[in-house]
């Protein structure tokens, strides 16, 4: 959408005394290095010329191939960071069906695409384990899976978490991916994410869904370290390599691979 | 159905096409869907499309995204220096000094758009007074403008600022 006024933005932002540097493995995002005030109070961001967002968390979206005029699905939505991220990369054409359970997170997910001028997106407060319900097939389908994070973005990580609450985290994104397999297309794509750094809710799920759901992992070409293939002594599939590992420093921890089903992969 | 929508638009002297046939309303709220979404969206969504406003107690309140579509089109409109389009993005009324161009024919009472140096929308007002008088002094009342996601943010926002950055759209 206004990706091609990218040099007239950052010249206005640096006009204004925010300092910024390319995020080498980005082709849209920029590190804020300085700023007089917060980012997120210009006018340019209230007027949805920009949007703010983790730099691993812009990863998933630029994965997708060919997104125009597609019909995609955004499973687990809110606040609406990689809702806006599709429209911009399908310059508003084809329709993106976003969901999300809870209402209050919808508001958000609502006001940023007001915001950002959105006008492919229909919303739903549903669950992404029944969106099946919805009846649509989709050619691109993004799992965001809600997740237990990681300790880079949550001081009391260590503290909030037991090893019960990952296993329940894992359990429903299983569902989540078992779901989001029966509305794929034949030759569509499915991106699964998370910001978790626990093999439970990323190489192990996956490794269950090539077992159990009739996907592949495909290559994708981007930023962070080869998927494991040995965890906790249990050789998994060779294939989970294709996945990507991102571990905290620049960014957040962050998990992402891509998925087909077997027969058009 | 759309009755609301054009008496809004007509207090800045102007008028927009919208198709009629695209429009939904769903529980006081108005979304413009395309052909794609028209096909696709079930009746209980949550919003859809373009949000156009919302009538509530028999008032028309307007989104941003019928702001703009009104801008495209002539209509009142004053267009701010970079002081008042921050002093009016916090808020507050717009002084006759702070306009730089209006084009404006109307009346005290009417509704004129604001937009800043670069003709970006930043929401509308009222006119207070002849803006082509010479009088100086306090020129649009402010009814909405653009820092109102800012207040509607601080009121669900609360994921951490922590390894933000910024992406161009």
């Amino acid at each position: 959408m206004n990706v091609d006024k990218t040099p007239a933005i950052l010249q206005r932002l640096q006009s204004i005394g925010i300092t910024l540097e390319k995020v080498s493995f980005l082709d849209h995002g920029y590190w804020v290095c300085k700023a007089k005030f917060s980012v997120g109070a210009t006018s340019e961001y209230l007027l949805g010329l920009y949007s703010i967002q983790e730099a691993a968390a812009q990863i998933p979206v630029t994965l997708f191939r060919e997104l125009e005029n597609k019909t995609v699905l955004d499973a687990c939505a809110a606040p609406g960071g990689k809702t806006v991220q599709l429209a911009d990369s399908m310059h508003n054409t084809g329709a993106i069906v976003a969901l999300d359970i809870r209402r209050q997170r919808l508001t958000a997910l609502a006001n940023q695409l007001e915001r950002c001028y959105v006008k492919n997106a229909v919303v739903y407060f549903s669950d992404a384990r029944h969106v099946s319900q919805l009846k649509v097939r989709y050619d691109r389908i993004l799992l965001d899976v809600p997740c237990s994070g990681n300790f880079a973005a949550d001081k009391n990580w260590f503290r909030r978490r037991t090893i019960k609450d990952v296993e329940r985290n894992a359990a429903h994104q299983r569902e989540i991916l078992a779901e989001a397999v029966k509305v794929l297309r034949g030759d569509g794509e499915i991106v699964y994410s998370t910001c978790s750094l626990e093999p439970e809710e990323n190489e192990l799920n996956i490794d269950w869904a090539i077992r159990n759901l009739s996907v592949g992992v495909e290559e994708i070409d981007c930023y962070g370290q080869n998927g494991l293939t040995n965890v906790f002594g249990k050789h998994l599939d060779g294939s989970l390599e294709k996945c990507r590992r991102i571990w905290p420093g620049q960014t957040q921890g962050f998990f992402v691979c891509k998925l087909k089903r077997r027969e058009a992969a | 159905m759309i009755k609301p929508i054009d008496d809004f638009v007509s207090r800045f002297r102007a008028k927009i096409s919208l198709d009629e046939t695209l429009i939904v309303k769903q529980q006081g709220r108005y979304f413009l869907l395309n052909e794609s979404l028209k096909r696709l969206a079930r009746k209980d969504f949550f919003y859809a499309g373009t949000y156009i406003g919302k009538v509530k107690d028999g008032n028309f309140f307007p989104s941003f995204n019928l702001l703009e579509l009104i801008a495209r089109k002539t209509a009142n409109k004053v267009v701010v220096d970079s002081k008042t389009e921050w002093l009016f993005i916090c808020g507050r009324d717009i002084f006759k000094e702070g306009i730089t161009n209006a084009t404006v024919s109307a009346k005290r009472d009417d509704y004129t758009l604001v937009v800043n140096l670069h003709g970006e929308c930043l929401g509308f007002g009222r006119i207070l007074c002849d803006l082509n008088g010479k009088r100086h002094g306090l020129a649009i009342k402010n009814i909405l403008d653009v820092g109102d996601f800012l207040r509607r943010e601080r009121q669900t926002a609360t994921v951490s600022a922590r390894h933000q950055t910024v992406r161009a759209r």
